[in-house]
């Protein structure tokens, strides 16, 4: 029979494993606490001694007493550490003593939202006072919406909804807005990117609101560990805030490894695939029912993962164990997910960042990272998953062969000691920045000399005015449109203009099971693509662009596919340019206008990843105005490496920049491209761009601009720690004439 | 900001989905705006050209049109003074009928209509113009306010709420759904500065006109029930989705012409409003000829007001066609004399539904079920009649599975099991007291 091994066996044999690169040990912590609050109402303190608390967390404690004395506030909170008493209790403390007044909680998704809900419910239920909270969201029946809008005290809504459905019919809220005390603003920092500048402008328009109805509210935001939270709390708010970061909850000890897979291929340095390292260690923990989550970085990997960890199981009930979560899906199917890890009835998961977020699953045991998140904030969250009761936790992060991952693994004090990211918001990005005055003016009209955002509006609105969805009149513009504007402006470009994804399989049940954008759509879904979702394959047999919707068949073929883009670059403006410490180089930063036509896919093996044949991609090409920094280099080093070499170099170092980017700033993959030009069109230099991959740009290739010179230092590093020799996944990537060309680009870095 | 931002704005125009207008002609417009006294004048002409007034509130204007139309003026099959028979007519018929005036001066109706920048709900568009009427023994007097520029919604509304002292009676087109929520949203901006929106009463039109021909029309709209019902035609008529953007023009160039076409499609409206009012309650209060489909109708709302006298009759006379009306007016009928308690009529009307209609739908067989168990204790007929409803909502789950029907087909077969046992129950009983 077999016998289960137990956590410590599993470790001991993890401590003897070669592969494993680093142990670190987090001591674990214990809890610092303190007596009740003296002002805390007595109903509040019998609820809470009824839940069988009899003290607070020192954070939970200063934030009661910060948002008491008026101020607005911003907390990092880890994983788990009990924040949403931070900003339940002064809240419920305050509609207690005052019934009319009224609270804004803001989710970034509906699924907190209704979590939060239920739990705020239990609280109000032992408090014995019929205090009334309520989730507003598209789901929210008609019926019981004009009783929230009326006497809703609490309010949980997200981001979305406020933006589209609330503001622009702030005439059937104004008891909310008369009397709103306070906006809760929950996981501050995923309003980061396009997203958070969009956000911090609905917010704007929040304030032009509040203060036409005589209001003021306070603002309570909650963060992951981010290196400027007040910074972005301001930004996004655009008030002063106050900060806590002491955290006063207690944690298990945590056991931090780094997995470095062996190198199979010694001249082209190439590792084992991370993902076949991932799918076995975390089969080890899963065979002996410990619960264990994987988080990979891209919903392709995701799917991979699902359908080869699937495999270790066999019988459905038992396949049905592990499964997949992961944008795209629909609100059914992760909420049957959440539960079943909440119960146990679900063993594995295999996670994009979505559940990065706090959805509600109980901590599970285990944490393995496929390849380096992407940011610090990231791999805080992502760990924090693990760490359930007293036991042990263990997060493995296996390194990809990216040059990011390596120079991690080769770095581990780099690693422990790195602070967390800057989270960059641009909220007067001018496509966002106008989409939102346009639809501030539909909300209210603008007086001339009025601010957004702190800046005047004026010229905007004579810009809106001219074209004619603005009229002047009498020192005022008013909306003069018969459009809605918020409805044709969405927050998240990944839902903006989303493609259906049908399943055709059985033409007589034809379902939707997913979407995505439209960018998504051209990249993964053109015909003939193979699409992966929920682990199984299907065909993409037509792509609508008209109807926005993608024809998709299951199948079973050995192969995935990859697509190619062809990209387009033009200065338009220079904004900034200055000189770089390396020879013969210089940087610039501006307007830049990009086209992108995908032109072929590539069909790769799966078990090989061989490429067994291409097709043709036609599709019309995308084009987009943005920023963009980039580095040129003099044409005497074409001359003196050869034309074929320096391409390599350039090439080469596209990609350490492509992953070194992420240490400087905090964003997703998706929204940083970089492009090498031999010859570039406004300079006619050879040049490497990094560009916002959203119209107008949101400050990433900005800040870029800025650390240039460390970023260069960076990749360096990156090429001069690898030990190959003529470039691999790891440092420059496969590249022409590559031993030459990493010496190229060794020199082009070092020269001085 | 600086002037680079304009640059950049131009740049971005492509993007932000603009097409690019013709800004020349713009600019010349606006100049002209500038100078305030050509546009004063030009707006004191426009007044004149749409025969209105000009009222002043607090430093804002509103045009107000007033007209008087004789009482003989024809509005289709109807004359304006025919107001006066219906409003007398309904004080014998219901009191509680939505239509009903019962109680009311025929002057007390208020005919009302209005146009806005756009049909979305949000606070950004706005009712620039309200045509209102009623009817005296002097004859029909309409008021249009119109609103010469957004900046003058004060005065607009102070205008239309001193000279309307009560709304209890408005008579609208769909104003429940659309005119009135608009109204608030709007005097939610100016509540400060004019009269508080009295309490409103309401004759919604349109749902009386979907009751009564939403199946021959193939849209509710009241341009097609003029048409259609009234044998109204409309001459040169600009389109109600017209309304924005002509009144755009007009904001920038305040020329009368341009919205001559609006306040005449409102001011009709407005009049259709007053004959579609006394033709509707003329098919309720029998005072005109009704089809089979009407008077069903209009037996099935005196039914669902809970006014079985008015109703019965109606359905009685339709229940000896062979029509498929004939046919569910019985159905009606047998829910009738079960409410009643004549429960052997009820099951005799039952009983010729199922005989006669092609195909009966479970309801009505579980209804004949339902008397068969309850009244007569007849289980073995109550039992057939409900397998005969679970045949049928068998056959039907085949064709499309729906939820709701599913949790029907479990509860008859509960049903039957119930039965099942109640007649075993019965024979057993039987045989102890042979």
């Amino acid at each position: 029979m077999k016998v289960r091994q137990s956590m410590a066996d599993l470790l001991a044999m993890l401590k003897k494993d070669p592969n494993i690169v680093h142990w670190h040990t987090i001591p674990g912590r214990e809890a610092a606490s303190v007596s009740f609050p003296e002002k805390l109402d007595w109903r509040l303190r019998r609820a809470l001694v009824e839940r069988g608390i009899e003290s607070l967390y020192v954070h939970q404690a200063e934030a009661f007493q910060t948002v008491l004395e008026g101020k607005n506030l911003v907390l990092v909170t880890p994983t788990a550490s009990g924040k949403t008493l931070c900003y339940n209790l002064p809240v419920l403390q305050t509609v207690l003593s005052d019934p009319s007044s009224r609270a804004l909680y803001l989710f970034p998704t509906k699924a907190l939202a209704q979590d939060q809900k239920n739990e705020m419910e239990e609280l109000i239920n032992e408090i014995g006072v019929p205090l009334k909270s309520y989730t507003y969201d598209g789901d929210t029946a008609g019926d019981i919406r004009q009783k929230i809008r009326r006497a809703g005290q609490i309010v949980m809504t997200n981001p979305d909804m406020l933006h589209s459905s609330i503001l622009p019919h702030h005439t059937k809220w104004v008891s909310l807005f008369e009397n709103l005390k306070y906006i809760v603003i929950d996981e501050l920092h995923t309003y980061r990117g396009v997203f958070g500048s969009h956000v911090a402008n609905v917010i704007r328009r929040l304030e032009r609101i509040c203060s036409y109805y005589g209001s003021h509210p306070q603002f309570i935001c909650t963060s992951a560990t981010i290196a400027n939270p007040r910074a972005h709390a301001e930004a996004l708010t655009g008030r002063k805030m106050f900060l806590i970061d002491r955290n006063g909850a207690p944690s298990v000890r945590k056991h931090f490894l780094f997995y470095n897979p062996p190198v199979v291929n010694k001249q082209l340095n190439v590792r084992e695939d991370e993902m076949l390292a991932v799918k076995n260690l975390a089969a080890r923990f899963l065979k002996n029912g410990i619960q264990t989550i994987v988080f990979a970085r891209s919903r392709l990997k995701v799917e991979l993962l699902v359908s080869h960890l699937q495999e270790i199981n066999s019988g459905r009930e038992e396949r049905a164990k592990i499964c997949a979560y992961r944008g795209g899906y629909l609100p059914l199917e992760r909420r049957r997910i959440e539960k079943g890890l909440r119960n146990g009835e679900i063993m594995g998961v295999v996670s994009t960042n979505a559940l990065e977020l706090g959805v509600d699953i109980g901590q599970l045991q285990v944490c393995i990272m496929t390849g380096y998140p992407g940011n610090m904030a990231s791999v805080w969250q992502q760990a924090g998953r693990a760490g359930r009761r007293k036991e042990d936790a263990v997060i493995i992060m296996v390194a990809s062969s990216n040059p990011l991952d390596q120079y991690m693994a080769g770095n581990p004090d780099y690693f422990f000691s790195r602070k967390p990211e800057e989270v960059r918001i641009n909220p007067d990005n001018l496509m966002i920045l106008i989409d939102h005055v346009k639809c501030s003016a539909y909300e209210l009209p603008f007086k001339k000399g009025d601010t957004f955002g702190g800046q005047q509006a004026d010229e905007l609105c004579e810009f809106l005015s001219d074209e004619d969805v603005l009229h002047y009149q009498a020192g005022k513009w008013y909306w003069m449109n018969d459009a809605f504007p918020a409805n044709e402006i969405s927050l998240r470009s990944a839902v903006q203009d989303s493609f259906a994804i049908v399943d055709i399989t059985d033409r007589g049940h034809v379902k939707v099971i997913g979407e995505m954008d439209r960018f998504g759509a051209m990249t993964m879904l053109y015909e003939d693509a193979i699409y992966i979702h929920q682990g199984r394959q299907y065909h993409v047999d037509e792509l609508d662009l008209k109807e926005r919707k993608a024809y998709i068949r299951r199948v079973n073929v050995n192969y995935y596919t990859d697509s190619d883009l062809a990209v387009q670059l033009d200065v338009l403006e220079t904004d900034d340019h200055g000189l770089l410490p390396l020879a013969h180089s210089e940087k610039g930063y501006g307007d830049v206008s990009v086209r992108a036509l995908p032109t072929v896919f590539k069909k790769i093996r799966f078990e090989t990843l061989e490429n067994i044949g291409w097709g043709r991609i036609h599709l019309p090409e995308l084009e987009m105005h943005t920023n963009a920094a980039w580095i040129s280099f003099s044409t005497d080093w074409l001359d003196r490496f050869g034309k074929d070499v320096f391409q390599g170099a350039l090439v080469g170092l596209s990609h350490l920049l492509r992953h070194a980017a992420p240490l400087y700033v905090m964003c997703d993959q998706a929204d940083l491209s970089v492009v090498p030009k031999i010859k570039a069109p406004h300079n006619e230099l050879p040049t490497v761009f990094v560009y916002d991959k959203y119209p107008g740009g949101i400050g990433l290739s900005k800040k870029l601009y800025e650390a240039m010179p460390e970023l260069l230092e960076r990749a360096k590093e990156m090429a001069e720690g690898c030990g190959c020799e003529s470039g691999c996944p790891s440092c420059i990537g496969f590249v022409n004439e590559g031993k030459a060309a990493k010496q190229a680009l060794l020199h082009l870095l070092r020269e001085r | 900001m600086n002037v680079s931002l304009k640059q950049k704005l131009q740049l971005y125009k492509k993007q932000l989905h603009q097409a690019q207008e013709t800004e020349n002609q713009n600019r010349q417009e606006k100049s002209e705006r500038m100078d305030s006294d050509v546009y004063e004048r030009e707006i004191r002409q426009a007044a004149r050209d749409m025969s209105a007034e000009i009222r002043h509130f607090d430093n804002e204007s509103v045009f107000v049109h007033t007209e008087k139309l004789e009482l003989e003026t024809r509005i289709g099959p109807y004359s304006a003074g025919d107001l006066f028979e219906t409003v007398s007519d309904w004080q014998k018929g219901s009191q509680v009928h939505p239509l009903s005036a019962y109680g009311l001066d025929a002057d007390e109706l208020l005919f009302f209509d209005t146009e806005t920048t756009g049909l979305a709900s949000g606070t950004g568009q706005m009712i620039f113009l309200i045509g209102l009427a009623h009817v005296t023994s002097g004859g029909v007097e309409m008021k249009q306010y119109f609103l010469p520029g957004p900046g003058h919604e004060a005065a607009f509304f102070n205008a239309f709420l001193s000279d309307s002292h009560s709304l209890k009676n408005l008579v609208t087109f769909n104003g429940k759904a659309f005119d009135w929520p608009r109204v608030r949203t709007r005097h939610q901006f100016v509540r400060d500065q004019v009269p508080r929106l009295p309490a409103f009463g309401h004759f919604d039109l349109l749902h009386a006109s979907r009751r009564l021909w939403k199946n021959r029309l193939e849209s509710v709209r009241l341009q097609t029930v003029e048409r259609e019902i009234l044998g109204l035609g409309r001459e040169e008529d600009v389109p109600g989705k017209m309304a924005p953007f002509l009144y755009f023009q007009f904001l920038k160039q305040p020329n009368a012409q341009l919205v001559k076409g609006i306040i005449e499609h409102n001011r009709e409206d407005v009049l259709s409003l007053i004959a579609l009012y006394i033709h509707l309650s003329n098919k309720v209060l029998g005072k005109v000829s009704s089809d089979e489909e009407e008077r069903y109708e209009i037996a099935r709302w005196y039914l669902q007001i809970g006014d079985d006298e008015r109703a019965l009759p109606l359905f009685r006379r339709l229940a000896v066609r062979d029509s498929i009306t004939g046919i569910r007016s019985r159905a009606q009928m047998a829910a009738l004399y079960k409410r009643e308690g004549h429960y052997e009529h009820a099951l005799t009307m039952l009983q010729s539904v199922i005989r006669e209609d092609k195909s009966p739908n479970d309801h009505i067989y579980i209804e004949a079920a339902k008397l068969m168990e309850h009244q007569f204790k007849k289980y073995e007929s109550a039992i057939s009649y409900t397998e005969s409803a679970l045949e049928y909502l068998r056959k039907k789950l085949k064709e499309s599975a729906d939820e709701a029907a599913g949790r029907k087909e479990s509860a008859y077969i509960k049903r039957i099991n119930r039965l099942d046992e109640k007649w075993e129950r019965e024979k057993e009983r039987s045989r102890n007291r042979e």
